[in-house]
């Protein structure tokens, strides 16, 4: 059966074979994108996120584990992709009304690299952050729920959010992705077998009429725009998701940052045609 | 992880398929929905007529045109609630199950269905009709082979309307319904 919710900005779809027995799997796998949600939304004043970012520079931080992991993963790939992958831009989606204000600051922000763990999970930062996991934690939901499913015995199936997705069991299961070009078009991207695919681009910003692309420049900090997509088929979603933004910031699909990862890229013009 | 290309991609040719002109995923259905938000409590079917008054406090509240239906309501026997509504985009349109607690509280939401278009279509009732009732075994409008499907992430904002419009039905007429009726 395939089940479909509303989590993490956008539909979470998981797909397991008909089983009465994985009912529980599926249910428990939502409940942990859920939390994720919870714990490292940008939108929520409460979350675990909003606290970092609202007190990280004045006092130590206790985090949750998955929290922990996923600014870990984000601190790995900011160090390879030489700073192209940075959370610290928050306060720039702020500035142009993509995100929520939660305070009134206009702080020097840092960024990722600043977040020093004084514990496991205890965190801290010399300068004020605004950390957005927009990026990132998309992916890592995706690979909790994969993992929650296998424990609980789902043989195969696939977590998809909103288009990021992770497949895995003992089949190759074809993926297609939107056309850039025309976004109610699949390209046949051919079969993975245990890996996981996201894909950076903008036809749904501007479909939905945002002024300015949700995407920017850690260097710079500048919006950038582009029309063509960007796709990174890596071995697990976190990994999947982030570094889609290495590739499309730098245009680059062999960025030497992707085998660090074993992730593979593609990129997709926007006057791909039949 | 292992990805077998499609060897077009790789040469640069025609690896787009079919143009989908409308693309039907179809979830679980209403009695499915039931039994995941609201397992083991036995529901008793609760139309209500829908004002215009109350449809207009409804429309304001969430910003979403498309006129509620007042027949998919149904109680539980604790007081909860249990609704199925449709939010039309410009885009898609998504039919949805809504849970909520006797004190008004969303306990879950599912997604029933959900239909992509990118053309006029969408804001015909008469193209919409064909897809409401159908369920997961029905071929129709369906492609079994198109499942996995990346891309840029859909936004889920039209359907965070939808449930706000919802509330907005509790707060104004279901919240002084006291009577809890008998389930059958």
């Amino acid at each position: 059966m395939i089940r479909c919710k509303p989590l993490l900005g956008t539909f979470v779809e998981i797909a397991t074979p008909d089983c009465i027995y994985f009912f529980n799997a599926i249910e428990n796998a939502f409940v942990a994108i859920e939390e994720v949600q919870a714990l490292m939304g940008f939108h929520n004043p409460d979350s675990e996120l909003s606290h970092i970012n609202a007190r990280c520079h004045l006092k130590a931080v206790h985090i949750h584990p998955w929290t922990a992991k996923v600014l870990t993963i984000a601190q790995e790939i900011h160090l390879h992709s030489g700073g192209l992958f940075n959370c610290g831009i928050g306060h720039r989606l702020v500035a142009s009304g993509l995100l929520p204000r939660h305070f009134d600051r206009t702080d020097e922000f840092g960024g990722i690299e600043h977040l020093q763990f004084l514990e496991p999970n205890l965190v801290q930062s010399n300068l004020p952050l605004c950390l957005d996991l927009g990026g990132i934690a998309k992916g890592f939901a995706v690979d909790l729920a994969v993992n929650i499913l296998q424990c609980a015995g789902v043989p195969s199936g696939s977590v998809n959010a909103g288009g990021d997705l992770r497949v895995f069991g003992s089949e190759t299961q074809l993926i297609q992705i939107r056309n850039p070009a025309k976004p109610h078009e699949l390209i046949n991207l051919g079969n993975i077998y245990e890996g996981a695919i996201a894909t950076s681009s903008l036809y749904f910003a501007k479909r939905d009429h945002a002024l300015i692309s949700h995407l920017v420049n850690p260097l710079n900090q500048e919006h950038i725009e582009f029309s063509e997509s960007y796709s990174v088929i890596a071995d697990q979603c976190v990994y999947a998701d982030a570094l889609t933004k290495v590739v499309s910031i730098s245009g680059n699909t062999n960025h030497p940052c992707l085998s660090q990862f074993s992730a593979k890229a593609i990129k997709i013009l926007s006057t791909h045609t039949a | 992880m292992y990805w077998k290309p499609n060897p077009l991609l790789i040469i640069g040719l025609a690896a787009v398929s079919a143009p989908i002109v409308a693309h039907a995923k179809i979830y679980v259905s209403v009695e499915q929905a039931q039994k995941i938000l609201l397992p083991n409590k036995p529901l008793t079917k609760n139309p209500i007529i829908i004002t215009d008054d109350l449809q207009d406090r409804m429309r304001s509240a969430s910003s979403i045109r498309h006129p509620f239906q007042g027949d998919r309501i149904w109680r539980a026997t604790d007081g909860g609630w249990f609704i199925v509504d449709e939010v039309v985009g410009k885009h898609e349109m998504i039919t949805y199950a809504v849970a909520l607690s006797p004190s008004g509280a969303v306990t879950g939401i599912e997604i029933l269905d959900y239909v992509e278009s990118y053309g006029y279509e969408v804001a015909e009732a008469q193209w919409r009709n064909q897809f409401i009732g159908k369920t997961a075994a029905d071929p129709i409008k369906l492609n079994k082979d198109i499942q996995n499907i990346g891309g840029a992430t859909l936004s889920c904002k039209h359907l965070t309307d939808g449930v706000k419009r919802v509330a907005v039905l509790y707060d104004i007429a279901l919240k002084n319904q006291t009577q809890i009726p008998k389930a059958k």
